[in-house]
């Protein structure tokens, strides 16, 4: 999961695709898994997903993605599957609790949905540069600039923090702060006090980075400041064909 | 005391360390120096079990690192990182120090005395905020938070970065009493005047292993090891090597004016 969001290098064909249509096959991929409520429907969005990360030569980063996705996906997959007491029992356990067919059915797509709604967004943003991004939008969508870059820098500082965060854990836990402890509660406990170093060394990056933009002339920037073309080509209407043509399959098998 | 024996550690399979092999003995004064990225900071977080080896054992006071978890070893192993601002997570330099010393007491009289035992050694004002400081005296309060702890091996990863002279030779005294009072020191630096004045050993990292371990005299003398890891021994070192075999081995300046002045007479 280690520097999941970070621009991987390459030159295969989803990388050559415009920035605009990688963020529409991941949204209608993301939209196709959520229409179809057919378990194999789920498992076969989940599959495209990983077929176009090999693609993009990430297939690493899919598979671990999709690891990690699982574990949480396990804990709401308990969670559902003993609150649902609709349907017929199918297997009984102590203390008034039953897994149901329905709740087993639902459980599983709801986990997949996940699973397979997550995945293209993190997969696209990957073998996305952040400057083709934003571009894109101020030039094709006609974003302003302002709002682009904001939305943009949130998503850069994401692995920033990850990785700030992992050096204050490590700093507190030489100190004795017993981070490394099995229980997750109370390392969810311990957690708390670090929001105090991840906010103040977040506002001093963030005052850095606001100042050295308006050093390098960020109010002048206007919708024609960017130099690159980004013009749809070929592969780009076959990507969003395939795309539209998943979401339909996909509305269809219900 | 602390043995590294075969010790390898790597990265995603990138070996970084390969079979590294020493010991410290308790009360020693080392420093650790090579290049930028040559492992210093990762051979560093062997020492506490911030990173545990590949292969091989480091043994720390008796304790295996790959068996004992890291806020245990804390108790025995004091680090100070680059950025105190990583250390620091309360709002008062009091309670900064207080938060170290309740993960490995219970004692609340203890704490309490260790806490102002520490607060007047270094001369500060327990109710300011820490982050309001400079970074000297960040550097500072980090370094008391460890200190209170009294450990018996202290690691500092390059403890000066960022300090002006006054500052960093605070610091450094404080870190020689220390030392003079029995506790290990183990320092990554880059200033080789500092680990002149203070270290007594000096481990040459790079090229994943130890390239020396030798008396701080005989490392900065040594031309071969320091032109492989680019390092610049001090000015008056470099001066007494240009001036041959009857100027060999000094470090310092007082030495070179003593050894003229022998000379004169």
């Amino acid at each position: 999961m280690k520097g999941m969001l970070e621009y991987s290098q390459g030159d295969t064909v989803i990388h050559r695709l415009n920035p605009l249509t990688k963020m529409l096959l991941a949204f209608l991929l993301c939209l196709s898994s959520f229409v179809s409520s057919h378990i194999l429907m789920a498992v076969g969005i989940i599959i495209i997903n990983i077929i176009v990360a090999g693609m993009a030569g990430i297939a690493n980063k899919a598979f671990s993605l999709l690891k990690t996705l699982l574990k949480i996906g396990l804990i709401l997959f308990l969670l559902q599957i003993f609150f649902i007491r609709t349907g017929n029992v199918i297997l009984d356990l102590p203390l008034n609790l039953y897994i149901t067919d329905t709740g087993l059915n639902f459980s599983v797509l709801l986990v997949l949905r996940l699973v397979g709604a997550t995945m293209p967004l993190v997969l696209m943003l990957t073998v996305t540069k952040m400057s083709d991004l934003t571009n894109v939008f101020v030039q094709k969508l006609h974003i302003p600039y302002k709002y682009t870059f904001a939305f943009i820098t949130a998503l850069r500082f994401i692995p920033i923090f990850e990785s700030e965060m992992n050096g204050i854990i490590e700093a507190q836990t030489a100190r004795g702060v017993e981070f490394d402890t099995k229980n997750p509660l109370k390392k969810l406990k311990l957690v708390l006090p670090l929001c105090v170093p991840l906010l103040i060394s977040s506002v001093k990056r963030i005052e850095g980075s606001a100042i050295s933009a308006e050093l390098r002339g960020f109010n002048v920037r206007q919708k024609n400041s960017g130099y690159k073309k980004y013009n749809f080509s070929g592969r780009d209407y076959i990507a969003m064909t395939a795309s539209i043509l998943t979401l339909v399959v996909s509305s269809f098998v219900a | 005391m602390i043995e590294f024996s075969n010790v390898c550690f790597a990265y995603d399979k990138n070996n970084i360390l390969e079979n590294i092999n020493f010991t410290i003995d308790d009360g020693e004064f080392i420093a650790i120096v090579g290049r930028n990225g040559a492992g210093k900071t990762t051979l560093m977080k062997l020492f506490n079990g911030l990173l545990k080896p590949t292969s091989g054992t480091v043994t720390v006071e008796g304790l295996d690192t790959r068996l004992a978890r890291t806020s245990e070893l804390a108790g025995h192993v004091g680090f100070l990182f680059q950025n105190p601002d990583r250390q620091i997570c309360q709002n008062t330099v009091k309670a900064e120090i207080e938060f170290g010393l309740k993960c490995i007491l219970t004692d609340k009289n203890e704490i309490e005395e260790r806490c102002l035992a520490t607060m007047e050694s270094f001369g500060f004002e327990g109710d300011k905020d820490p982050f309001s400081l400079s970074r000297g005296e960040r550097q500072k309060v980090a370094l008391a938070s460890v200190l209170a702890l009294s450990p018996k091996i202290m690691v500092l990863d390059e403890p000066t970065t960022g300090l002006d002279y006054k500052e960093c030779m605070q610091i450094m005294e404080v870190i020689k009493d220390l030392n003079s009072r029995g506790t290990t020191v183990v320092m990554v630096c880059h200033d080789m005047e500092l680990v002149t004045d203070f270290a007594q050993r000096v481990l040459v990292i790079g090229e994943g292993g130890v390239l020396a371990d030798d008396v701080c005299k005989n490392v900065m003398s040594n031309d071969t090891v320091l032109r492989r890891t680019s390092l610049a021994p001090p000015q008056i070192a470099q001066l007494a090597i240009r001036l041959g075999e009857a100027f060999n081995g000094i470090l310092a300046v007082d030495e070179m004016a003593e050894r003229i002045e022998e000379m004169a007479n």
